[in-house]
């Protein structure tokens, strides 16, 4: 299994499903909390060159920006 | 796999939908862009009969699995296209065709957009539409919620806890706002309000740093800032619908039947937040699913749908 990391934040509705929906499908993920971890926060910008959360960023693949499924799905081979 | 009926739509209203045509044995797709829907973004919901508070990510969960129940399908994906030939319909989506005889919109709605320059370019670059999602990155830095709604300003009351500065830009004179939101609004030391004023243009160079007015304030019609939340309300989503000529009226609602939920293109049924229906509620927009699903299976089979028992009635 990649290296996976979400940007996320604790309030983003969106952010929530797309981490139910990776521990549904049994995918380990570090999950850095832009609101209160500023280091991540420049860390998400820099790497995506925008501020929407939630990011998933997969080992060997281009970071997605907010909850889609389909592209998960295809990085993961779930 | 041959469908009776293609559900469009991800959130309650197409789930409860689903539920119906589930138990009335039809073979259902139910696609979504947005699996959710809309109610994942409202924490509480203490209006749903049965429910004395139920956060709406709570509630689409269980009208999801209960929807599963059944033998239906659920994707998540856009549509593409949708054509009318003789008395199927053909839906695009994903790659494949599917041929039905039936399809219910419940497209649910999107954020209202300004439709200024700038807006598009700086989209997650400054420009957001949902503060609590995104209000995190603006610690100590100015920022503008656009909009005068009861909904605006609970967006600049949730921002100022994180913000150094909100400036409410509003085209209308007087904020409509419940009184106890407003009397937040006004005695908040960090909330400041630009009444009767338009913002024209967004501008940046990687990500917003000022926006131009309409008007002058406080000798300017430009304003730095930082990030700029849209909170203008939302539209429907029935731009597949009326490319097979579905009615809409003037907000872009599709205009249905109250009794049926049907549209006036034989076959076409919406519910939810993107039908004509006044009352937008989470319970309305359930019964919206249900009544066209029910339309759908008479549709179909040229009957009444007989269910089992009392028990399901």
């Amino acid at each position: 299994m990649p290296n996976v990391t979400v940007y996320s934040t604790p309030t983003c509705p969106w952010c929530h499903r797309l981490k139910d929906y990776l521990k549904k499908n049994n995918v380990e993920f570090e999950d850095k909390d832009v609101s209160m971890d500023d280091v991540a926060r420049d860390e998400m910008v820099e790497k995506t060159g925008q501020m929407g959360v939630p990011v998933i960023v997969i080992e060997g693949h281009d970071p997605i920006i907010g909850f889609d499924q389909e592209a998960i799905k295809d990085a993961l081979n779930l | 796999m041959q469908y009776d009926t293609i559900i469009i739509g991800g959130g309650i209203s197409a789930l409860s939908a689903a539920v119906y045509c589930g138990r009335f044995q039809l073979k259902t797709l139910v696609i979504g862009e947005k699996i959710g829907g809309n109610i994942i973004l409202t924490e509480s919901i203490s209006n749903y009969p049965g429910f004395k508070k139920i956060s709406g990510m709570d509630l689409f969960d269980k009208i999801k699995e209960h929807a599963l129940e059944y033998k239906i399908d659920l994707v998540g994906g856009k549509v593409d296209k949708v054509k009318k030939v003789n008395d199927y319909f053909e839906v695009s989506a994903k790659e494949k065709v599917y041929k039905v005889k039936a399809i219910i919109f419940a497209t649910g709605t999107d954020w209202r957009k300004l439709d200024v320059p700038g807006e598009k370019k700086f989209a997650n670059k400054g420009v957001h539409y949902c503060a609590l999602c995104d209000g995190a990155f603006y610690k100590n830095k100015a920022i503008g919620v656009v909009g005068g709604s009861d909904s605006a300003a609970k967006e600049a009351l949730l921002l100022s806890e994180y913000v150094k500065k909100v400036y409410i830009i509003y085209r209308k004179g007087r904020i409509r706002a419940e009184p106890i939101i407003l009397k937040r609004v006004q005695e908040n030391q960090n909330i400041e309000i630009i009444y009767d004023t338009n913002v024209v243009e967004i501008k940046g160079n990687k990500f917003v740093n000022s926006i131009m007015m309409d008007k002058p304030y406080r000798g300017s019609k430009e304003l730095k800032l930082d990030g700029l939340f849209v909170a203008i309300g939302r539209t429907p989503i029935s731009d597949i619908a009326k490319s097979i000529a579905v009615r809409t009226n003037k907000k872009g609602e599709i205009i249905t039947d109250k009794n049926t939920g049907a549209t006036n293109i034989k076959g076409v049924y919406a519910c939810g937040d993107v039908a004509d229906n006044k009352f937008k509620q989470a319970i309305t927009a359930v019964a919206g699913g249900v009544i066209a699903a029910n339309s759908v299976y008479r549709f179909i089979k040229n009957e009444m749908p007989v269910l089992g028992s009392s028990e399901d009635s």
